[in-house]
């Protein structure tokens, strides 16, 4: 069983060509040893920046009840518009109801939460169904049976976001609706019941959708002050307000890992041996999918805990508490590495599925305008322009992560292992780096 | 420090993009200017080197012979290298009928019938795609269409 290119079919990128993948290996690493050595020595994020209020009229607008239950409507609307085709639509790969889970949601909450903050949390139809039913019920959307143990962290949204690459990438049926109202009919069921046994907290820690987005949101310019005002600052300054929670590096590590295997998985060495094995591929790729997740997991704690820490006075820090506190640091790795991976695939078969968009039923309508419309395939034909973004994207995404690292390793470590504390993260980062673009020039 | 950081990743930049116009330039200039040459069709991977991908003598269509016996289909797992918009002849021997799936943009699917047939593809657009067969779930080539 070969298994479809991150869900749905069509042609994939060309390979980068070779010397400009050494060109941005060698520029990684030339970027992360100034880091190290010419950058600040004393941590410009730790604590955290206040940024700039915008104006109150603006701040008013974004908080505002009206704005809150627009959005809501809009997501909910939209969302029952794909259950119509979910349910009734034929199973077909143009039904617009694959590219949009695997497309426009899964690829596209990326550059809309660079650009917005975090949109899945606004729109987000589960969260509206949630309190739609606590409010009807008269209860407290926020109060569940339980409170949530924060010793949890966002291990469930780990789980779910590897349930979500498991789907998309080794499901064989991936592409048919069967599949899909499985994992959606799941997902739903699973987000409600935690919602009603946590409260909304649930939502925050445990869709996969929403913790995605969230996380990618911090490198947006939106921030909040300490006395919840919206404010704008410099990504850098709203990265380090990320919340160190348990599992968030297991959440990194499976999008950076998925991405990888995605790429791997294509490959015609990972065919043969998939061939060679000769057991269920299937299995085979689900255990390669797991691996791929776990070396980067496994990698990325060893390399934050290589380093000594104080155990007594103001920067006491246990060094198994490292690996969430420096794992912010992997986002701008996976928002470069994604947006190479995924660049026109999301810009050309999201064009695609907005077109698709306008007959769910497949049978000629054009309900939303849009059927007319052709896709501008330019990316494709230009595949040189495109390499170039592609690896700008991977280094972009290195040298901020870089300096992520460095700067809360700044507030963490203790003086006399700043700079040797420091490279095993370099180490592990520039072979991130390196691996992803080796992945991207094709490795066949 | 700033200014040192800044002067340093100026000069990354610099780097980044001469080294990449360069390799860009060298790609362009082995594909476009010199002739076709036998190895540039030689499929890769092949797994029997008879099964190979091979380029027809004095034409500029290129030929893969696919063959299906049973269960199997030769070449499998292989590559090949094709220019946009180049017809490609497709030499099918089956003992049944089937279908090839082709995995461009749009997506193209090939019937054949059993017996010796052939059937020409031609791809538009640059990418890696994917044929396939429908029944057998193998891929037979990946071509890298530049």
């Amino acid at each position: 069983m070969v298994l479809p290119l991150h869900g749905l079919g069509g042609a994939e990128d060309l390979p980068i060509p070779v010397g400009l993948a050494v060109a941005g290996a060698t520029a990684a690493l030339v970027v992360s040893f100034c880091v190290l050595v010419l950058a600040w020595r004393s941590s410009r994020y730790d604590p955290v920046r206040p940024g700039r209020q915008v104006p109150a009229r603006f701040t008013a607008v974004v908080d505002s009840a009206g704005l809150a239950w627009t959005l809501r409507v809009l997501g909910l609307a939209f969302a029952l518009y794909l259950l119509w085709a979910l349910v009734w639509g034929p199973d077909l790969v143009t039904n617009p109801v694959l590219g949009t889970f695997y497309v426009l949601v899964w690829v596209g909450l990326v550059p809309a939460s660079l650009l917005l903050g975090p949109v899945v949390r606004a729109v987000s139809p589960v969260r509206t169904i949630n309190l739609v039913l606590v409010r009807v019920t008269g209860g407290d959307p926020a109060a569940g049976l339980r409170t949530y143990p924060a010793r949890l962290g966002y291990w469930p949204a780990a789980l779910g976001l590897f349930a979500f690459v498991w789907q998309e990438l080794v499901n064989p049926e991936s592409a048919y609706l069967g599949s899909v109202r499985v994992w959606l009919a799941t997902y739903l069921a699973v987000m409600l019941i935690g919602a009603a046994v946590f409260g909304d907290e649930w939502f925050a820690r445990a869709d996969p959708f929403e913790v995605y987005s969230s996380l990618v949101a911090k490198l947006s310019a939106w921030g909040r002050d300490d006395t919840g005002h919206l404010v704008v600052r410099s990504p850098l300054a709203n990265l380090a307000t990320v919340t160190a929670r348990p599992g968030l590096v297991a959440v990194v590590a499976v999008l950076l890992g998925s991405t990888a295997f995605d790429s791997y998985a294509d490959t015609i060495s990972w065919l043969r041996v998939v061939d060679r094995v000769g057991l269920d591929p299937v299995l085979v790729n689900s255990a390669a999918l797991a691996v791929f997740c776990l070396v980067v997991g496994v990698t990325f704690t060893a390399a934050a805990m290589s380093t000594g820490v104080e155990t007594t006075g103001p920067r006491a820090v246990r060094r198994s508490a490292l690996p969430d506190l420096l794992a912010h640091s992997v986002i701008p790795i996976v928002v470069g590495y994604i947006t190479a991976h995924y660049l026109s695939y999301l810009v050309e078969q999201g064009q695609t599925t907005l077109i698709q968009l306008s007959d769910p039923m497949v049978r000629g309508d054009n309900l939303l305008g849009t059927a007319d419309w052709s896709v501008n395939y330019f990316l494709s034909f230009n595949p040189s322009l495109l390499a170039v973004l592609q690896v700008l994207a991977v280094v972009a995404g290195h040298v901020v992560g870089v300096v992520a690292a460095h700067d809360r390793a700044l507030a963490l470590l203790p003086k006399r292992h700043q700079v040797t504390g420091q490279l095993g993260m370099l180490v592990v980062m520039v072979a991130y780096t390196a691996t992803g673009l080796y992945l991207l020039m094709g490795g066949f | 420090m700033p200014s040192a950081l800044r002067l340093c990743s100026i000069l990354l930049a610099a780097l980044l993009l001469t080294a990449g116009c360069g390799s860009d330039d060298r790609a362009d200039t082995a594909s476009d200017d010199a002739p076709p040459t036998p190895s540039e069709s030689t499929a890769t991977a092949g797994r029997t080197p008879s099964q190979q991908p091979t380029k027809a003598p004095g034409t500029g269509a290129k030929t893969v012979d696919i063959r299906f016996t049973g269960d199997t289909v030769k070449p499998q797992d292989s590559a090949m290298k094709v220019e946009a918009g180049q017809p490609l002849t497709l030499r099918i021997t089956a003992d049944k009928p089937g279908e090839l799936h082709v995995h461009s943009t749009p997506e193209q699917e090939i019937e054949y019938a059993a017996g010796t047939s052939e059937r020409t593809l031609t791809i538009e657009q640059p990418g890696l795609v994917d044929v396939e067969s429908h029944d057998l779930g193998t891929l037979i080539v990946k071509l890298e269409v530049r």
